[in-house]
Order: C-alpha cells, then structure tokens, then sequence
C-alpha cells in the first residue's frame, strides 16, 4: 500500500491533502554506489517533487516506528490501561503507544500493529494508533481537553480518506455509536468502502462534503462533526453539514490545515480568521490545539454547535 | 402544508398541523424537543416505504441528481390526489422544481423549511411511526454500502484515469530505461569501452551488444541491421584496437539479459506511447492538438481528470505544475512563475526565451477554452483545436519577426510599419528632406531664437496674473459669505480672462523644445493656479 501509486494520493481525496503523495517513489537521489558519472537520469522537467516535504508521516503500510517487533509486539508482556478520554486506551510497553479497542478482531486496517489482552477469558484485541498518520490521535497526544467522540456517539466524519482513522473512531464509539463517514475521492472511497465491509457501524458516503443535501436520505441527527477536509472553504463545509444534521448543543472538531487555506498569511492569523468565521456560523469555538511535534502548521479547533441558553439545562 | 421527508427506508409525507409556529425559526426547536410536542405539530400522512434495496438504491442516485424518481412520483400522486391545494416543503430546490414542472404541485424551499427538516429529523424515530430505528439504521447501511459500489462502479472519469495512470507509467518507464541503458553501457563498457563513444542511441547501442556479445566477434557480425555503414565500419575498426578487459562468457550472458530487457521495455514502450495517443486523441482531440499528446495528459494527470481540469482558469492550467515556485514566490512577494507543465508544449519550447511567457500565457488561454470544448461540449472534432492554434502560430511569428527586425533596423522603421496600416490618410510630400543644404537648418536655428526671444517676456507676465488672482480669490472667499452680488462680479471677471486662456497652451507647445528648466517650473505653477481657477 505505498501512497505514491494513488493518482491522489492516500489521503488525498480533496485536492491534494497531506504533502508527499507524489514521487513517494522509495530512494529518490539515493542512488550513488558505483558506477559514479551518472549524469542525474531523468531528463525533462517532469520530476516527482522530493516525496513529502517535511511531514514525518510515515510511508506507507509499516509506522512510523522503528521496525521490527519491538515495543507493541504481541508477545511481549504489555498493560493496557483506559485514557482520559472514554474509548481510548494507553498501551504501556517498551514504549507508550496509544490504542484503540479492535471492533474485528485479528485484522489490521492499515498494516498497523495489533496486541492482544487476555481478562480472564475474554481476549480483547487492541490496535496502535499512529499519532502521525491521525490528527484526531496527535490531538489526544495533545493534551485536548474532549474530544466529544465517545461510546455511542454518533459522528460525522468528513474527509474520511481510506478511513484509516475512521476505523479508530469506529472502535471508540463501538457497536453502539455510527460513523458516517464521508469521502469525495473514488480512489480512496474504494479503500474507505472496504474498511467499512468489516466495520458495520461505519456508513461510507462517497458525495462532496459540500452538498450535504445529497446524502441527506442516509444521514440522521450525529452528536459530533469530526472534520479533516483540508480546503479553503471547509469552515462552510462543516457549517453546511451541522446545519443539516448536527444536533442542537453538539460538537464539532475540525482540524485546519493553515497552508491549506492560505499559505502566504502567518498560521496563527489564519487560525484566528477560521475560529471568527465559525462564530459567525453559530459554531461556538471551545478550545483550540496546535498539532506541533506531529503536523506542522496545523490546529484543531472544538466547539459546540447552537449552545443551548445558559439558564436552562 | 405537507413536507416531503426522505428517508433511506421510505419517503415520509406529514402535514403540518400548526403553521403558526413556523414563522419562528429561531425558536422551532423548542416544539420538537419531545415526541409529543412534535407530534401536535406534524402528522404523519403517508409512508412509502423501499420494497428492497434495488428500489432504495433507484430513488437515492435520483436523488443525489435532483430527479423525481418512480417511488417518489408514486407516493406524490396519493397524496395529490387527496390534497393538491396544499404547498409542499421540499429540502431541495431543485427537486421542488421538476415536481413542479411534473405534477404541478407548489413547493417551498426555504431557510425555515430547512430548520423544519433538522427537527424532523432529530425526531424521526417518534415521528415516522411503525419502523423500528433497527430498521432505519439497517437500511441506511444497506444503502449506503450499495450507493457508494454503484457510484464506484459507474465513475464517469474513469476514462481519465486510464490516461492518468498510462502517462506516469510513460514517465516510469522512461526512468527506468534511462537507468537501464546507463547500467548497460557501464557495464559492457569495461569490456568494450569504445563502443559507447561510438554507437550514441541507447537502441543501437543495446541491440549491438547484443548481437555481438564478446568483441572479438564483432568483425565477423553483420551490424547493418541496426547501424548505419560507417558506424559500423568504425566499430569494427574500435574493435581491433580495443584496451578494454577481457570477460568471461558468463559475464556477457548476463549483460545480454539485460540487452534484452531494455529492447523489450523500449518495444513496449513504444506501443504504449500509440495507446496514449490514441486514448488522448479520442477523449480530448483539441486539447491534444494544441499541446501535444504527452502535455496534454500530464495536465490531465496533474488535475485528477479532465473535467477537473476543464474547471480550472487559464492562469491556473498555464502554471500547473510549478506550484512549488508558485507558492515560494506568493510567500516571498517575488514573481510568480510563468509556466509550468506547459512549458514543455511545442509551441512555447520554439519560441525564444524572451516571448515564452507571452507565448505560454496565450497557449494557456485558448488551452483552458479547448479542454472546456472537449470535457463539456458536444462535439468530437478538433477544428477548434486547430484553428485556435494556427492563430498562436501566427500570433508567434509576428512576435518573433518583430524581434529580428528590431535588431537590423532601427526603431523608426518599425514605427513606419505600424502607422503603415491606416491607409485612409492622404499623405503629403515633405520637401523640407529635398535638399541637405544647410541653409535650411539655419532658417530653423533663427526661429528657435525668435521664440526663445519671446519666451521671457510672456511667462512672466502671465504669471503674475494668476498670482494676482489667486490673491484676489482669497479675498473673494472671504468675501462670499457676505455678499453674493460680489461673486456675480467675480464671474464676470472670469469670463473675460477665459478668451485668453485657449491660446496659452498653444503658445506653450511651441516654446516647449527650447524653453528653459526655470520657465518649465514657472509654467508648472501657472498651470496648477490655472486647475484651482477651473476648479
């Protein structure tokens, strides 16, 4: 599953997403060895650019850890203990690792690693979740304060991609809850709609987020909209979709990618210019959250949608 | 008024029982915070449900392109047949409109029927009677899941994407044979190191080893198959003479092994390019002819698909693929690129490097208007194409004949060819270029001098006038409060300077070649007190 030979990427999806989905093409410039005088051989101008600049997102099917069967591997002893947050879990090893309890057990999404507990007789499955490759698990890692996605918690998840995480936040929210995931993008739908085979509290949507009336037969109420659409435009986005299906006093969590929506302003002024324009949505922003050792330039804003009056409830 | 509510197990008609309370939109969730409440405000009329999925998945896709489906034209017609004067809220415009059109049926769109539709649908399950959420849920799954495989299944740029993925294999194949023949002439260099001088295409070169294997066979080969006489006679002269190492056969198996990969990758190579070409041909014949195949389906590649692509501004196409400098250059306020994949186009790559991005800015424009042709109009022909280009080509070739003339002739006789084309003026013959004898110059010389004679005597009386003027406004201007008749006057007076004004700048124009920088300035504040008096 190497990104690179996506037409968009593994991400991609609407415009682009994450950098490094073009020319991820292994060991570029790494050539050297002998037979030195190789003249740089590809001719032209077409160059993938260098594969992805900066983002420490890890290639492809392994993590981003360092290989090999150290840390979560299944043997060694581990100790599962529950996070802050409802539904997710710490997994203490070798090294920390954020988990995920695994609604299927014995299958990996996305070639991530899987530990198994025993309590008693029951065996409970748990998967790593990579806070490089989800913004939802850097932001944990972040120290958020809720994430609002709980047990039972209906979402929407906008930018699902392959639905690498969508496939956590299914595990959060467990039978009980519903992920409607929606994905724009054919390619990464395929993989979307595959993950949701399995998972049958995931409802994949292949529609553009910004016509939420096209999907509006599939939908109910959601508590949460989890956006991770990476457009210009995406404060409306998710002020379109709560409209429609966000309950009153429901949440929203949006990562903003600034070079997304401007890329000459300063990070923090955009940041401001998103969290003025969900004022004016309706959309009252509670906490907002840089994702600095995992993405660069990025933020995650919460909020609650149409807070209901303070005297009553 | 009744509200058509879709749901992924049937289509829900209710009629609304209280209309009073939706005039507060504000407040319209409150009615809906219980089942009870909203169910004093909605009735449910009628349900048709889904008979299976296929019927589901028939009215979803008429939905998602804002159709009537069959299903929803039945359920319409019980309903109108019972109540037709009512109006129907609909959460689609679009759809309000060919229901409209189809069963003349009134229908509102509107931002309370859209909150009416959030508090519907946040009290579905009490709402729509007689369906267990189990049910809902397991049919908007069932839904979902066919939904997304038809929309996966029947992709409309699916044909895109054959010519995305045949380009970057292209570009693959490209690398790879590049590294290939590098490898090979590497390697069968240490024996036969003269070769490679000798025998330049890849080709040639690949299917010589080959052939020949060890070098000490190539003067009894026959190499005319794939060189030309010469070079063959000079190979096998190189040859002889050789200071290459000796290798064992063994060594010379494995070099032809890998002859024989790059012959068969560069055979494949070439019938993939055909492919191209034809797939580009026949799904985007104008853009092809303006750009060439290769450009063309790297830009189709670069947007994902041609109907993406037919969306983005000419400006945009023109620097496609150079986001990087692009971006770099926003950031830093410098120079934005002036092209990108484009560049590689035939018609900018033959234009020289000071009218590309002239040339690159144009082909850029008619290319955006060809791929809109090709992505979203009716016709298969590349007349459009072709005529769009003829003219960048001559478009290009007056650009580059102006260059050349300007570096042999002088820039006077470019201005001659551009005036050249209004033929209407009668042109009078100038004797003043008969003779050379000096004597003209002289009449002239002795003109300017009378001028400049002049020069010093009128300014200064004219400056002084509006001097005086500007004074006498001031004091007017205090004045104007007081009495308005005296302002009368002031017009009067105006009125009289007025005739001399027209002649001034006449006078100006002459003086002009010889006056002196001191005049110029005292002209300056004549004019700028001359602008305050029209003012």
């Amino acid at each position: 599953m190497r990104p690179g030979f996506s037409p968009r990427g593994d991400r991609g999806g609407r415009g682009g997403g994450r950098g490094g989905f073009r020319g991820g093409f292994g060991d570029r410039g790494g050539r050297g060895g002998r037979g030195g005088g190789f003249r740089s051989p590809d001719g032209g101008g077409f160059r993938g650019r260098g594969g992805g600049r900066g983002t420490p997102r890890g290639r492809g099917g392994r993590g981003g850890r360092g290989g090999g069967r150290g840390g979560l591997g299944g043997g060694k002893r581990v100790l599962i203990e529950p996070h802050r947050h409802e539904g997710v879990f710490i997994c203490r090893g070798k090294e920390d690792a954020l988990v995920t309890k695994n609604m299927v057990m014995g299958e990996s999404v996305y070639g991530e690693k899987r530990m198994s507990v025993e309590e008693g007789e029951a065996k409970i499955e748990y998967r790593a979740w990579n806070p490089f490759r989800s913004k939802l698990a850097a932001a944990i890692l972040g120290g958020i304060d809720k994430i609002h996605i709980k047990p039972g918690a209906k979402v929407m998840y906008l930018g699902a991609a392959s639905g690498t995480t969508v496939s956590h936040v299914s595990d959060i929210v467990g039978p009980e809850g519903l992920v409607y995931a929606v994905e724009f993008s054919h390619r990464s739908g395929r993989d979307l709609l595959n993950v949701a085979k399995k998972r049958t509290n995931i409802i994949p949507i292949i529609e553009d987020a910004r016509h939420p009336h096209k999907y509006r037969m599939l939908v109910g109420m959601v508590d949460v909209i989890f956006a991770d659409v990476a457009q210009p435009d995406q404060t409306r986005i998710v002020a379109l979709n709560a409209h429609n299906f966000l309950k009153n006093g429901g949440h929203f969590v949006i990562s903003i990618k600034a070079n997304c929506i401007d890329s000459t302003a300063a990070p923090e002024a955009v940041f401001a210019s998103e969290v003025k324009k969900m004022s004016a949505e309706n959309m009252k922003p509670q906490e907002q959250l840089t994702l600095e050792p995992y993405e660069r330039d990025h933020a995650v804003v919460v909020g609650i949608y149409r807070p209901p009056p303070k005297q009553k409830k | 008024m009744l509200v058509l509510f879709e749901t992924a197990a049937g289509y829900a008609i209710f009629k609304v029982l209280d209309e009073s309370k939706l005039q507060e939109v504000d407040s319209l969730y409150k009615e809906f915070e219980t089942p009870e409440k909203a169910n004093k405000i909605l009735k449910l009329k009628h349900f048709e449900k889904f008979q299976d999925t296929t019927e589901a998945l028939a009215a979803a896709t008429a939905l998602v392109e804002g159709k009537l489906g069959k299903s929803l034209k039945k359920a319409l017609k019980k309903v109108v047949a019972k109540e037709a004067h009512e109006q129907l809220a609909i959460s689609d415009a679009k759809l309000g409109g060919v229901i409209k059109e189809k069963l003349d049926l009134s229908c509102v769109h509107s931002p309370a029927v859209a909150e009416l539709m959030r508090c519907i649908r946040s009290q579905m399950e009490a709402l729509i009677s007689g369906l267990p959420p189990r049910e809902i849920s397991a049919m908007s799954l069932g839904l979902a899941h066919s939904l997304s495989r038809y929309k996966l299944k029947f992709s409309p740029d699916k044909v895109d994407t054959m010519i995305v993925q045949a380009i970057s294999l292209l570009d693959d194949l490209d690398k790879e044979l590049n590294n290939y023949n590098m490898r090979c002439r590497e390697w069968y260099g240490w024996h036969f190191p003269e070769l490679g001088k000798v025998v330049t295409d890849n080709l040639a070169y690949c299917k010589t080893v080959r052939k020949v294997g060890d070098r000490t066979n190539v003067a009894t080969t026959d190499l005319s198959e794939f060189l030309p006489e010469e070079i063959e006679a000079e190979v096998k002269l190189a040859a002889e003479i050789s200071m290459g190492t000796e290798v064992s056969e063994q060594d010379i198996g494995n070099i032809r092994h890998l002859c024989d990969q790059v012959i068969e990758i560069s055979e494949y190579r070439a019938q993939l390019y055909d492919y191209l070409k034809n797939r580009m041909m026949a799904i985007a014949p104008n853009l092809t002819v303006m750009v060439g195949e290769l450009v063309g389906a790297r830009l189709i590649s670069h947007a994902g698909s041609l109907l993406n692509l037919a969306k983005h501004p000419a400006s945009t196409v023109q620097i496609l693929g150079a986001e990087k400098a692009l971006f770099r250059a926003l950031k830093t306020r410098k120079d934005t690129p002036k092209y990108g994949l484009i560049y590689h186009a035939s018609l900018v790559g033959q234009t020289t490097a000071k009218n590309k991005g002239k040339i690159s800015r144009m082909l850029a424009a008619k290319t955006a208007l060809a791929i809109r042709y090709d992505a979203l109009g009716e016709d298969t022909n590349a007349e459009m194409g072709a005529e769009n280009r003829a003219k960048l080509e001559a478009r290009l070739r007056q650009l580059e004949d102006r260059g050349i003339r300007r570096i042999s002739g002088t820039g006077k006789a470019m201005a001659k060819a551009d005036k050249y084309q209004h033929k209407s003026e009668v042109k009078i013959y100038d004797p003043s270029g008969d003779s050379t004898i000096p004597s003209t110059s002289k009449k002239r010389k002795f003109e300017e001098v009378e001028t400049s004679e002049q020069d010093p005597v009128t300014p200064v009386a004219k400056s002084k006038k509006p001097k005086k003027e500007s004074v006498a406004e001031e004091q007017e201007a205090e004045m104007a409060a007081e009495s308005p008749k005296k302002k009368k006057k002031k017009k009067e007076k105006k009125a009289e300077e007025e005739p001399e004004e027209p002649e001034e700048p006449k006078d100006e124009e002459e003086e002009m070649p010889v006056s002196e920088p001191t005049e110029k300035k005292k002209r300056k504040k004549k004019k700028k007190v001359k602008e305050e008096e029209d003012e």
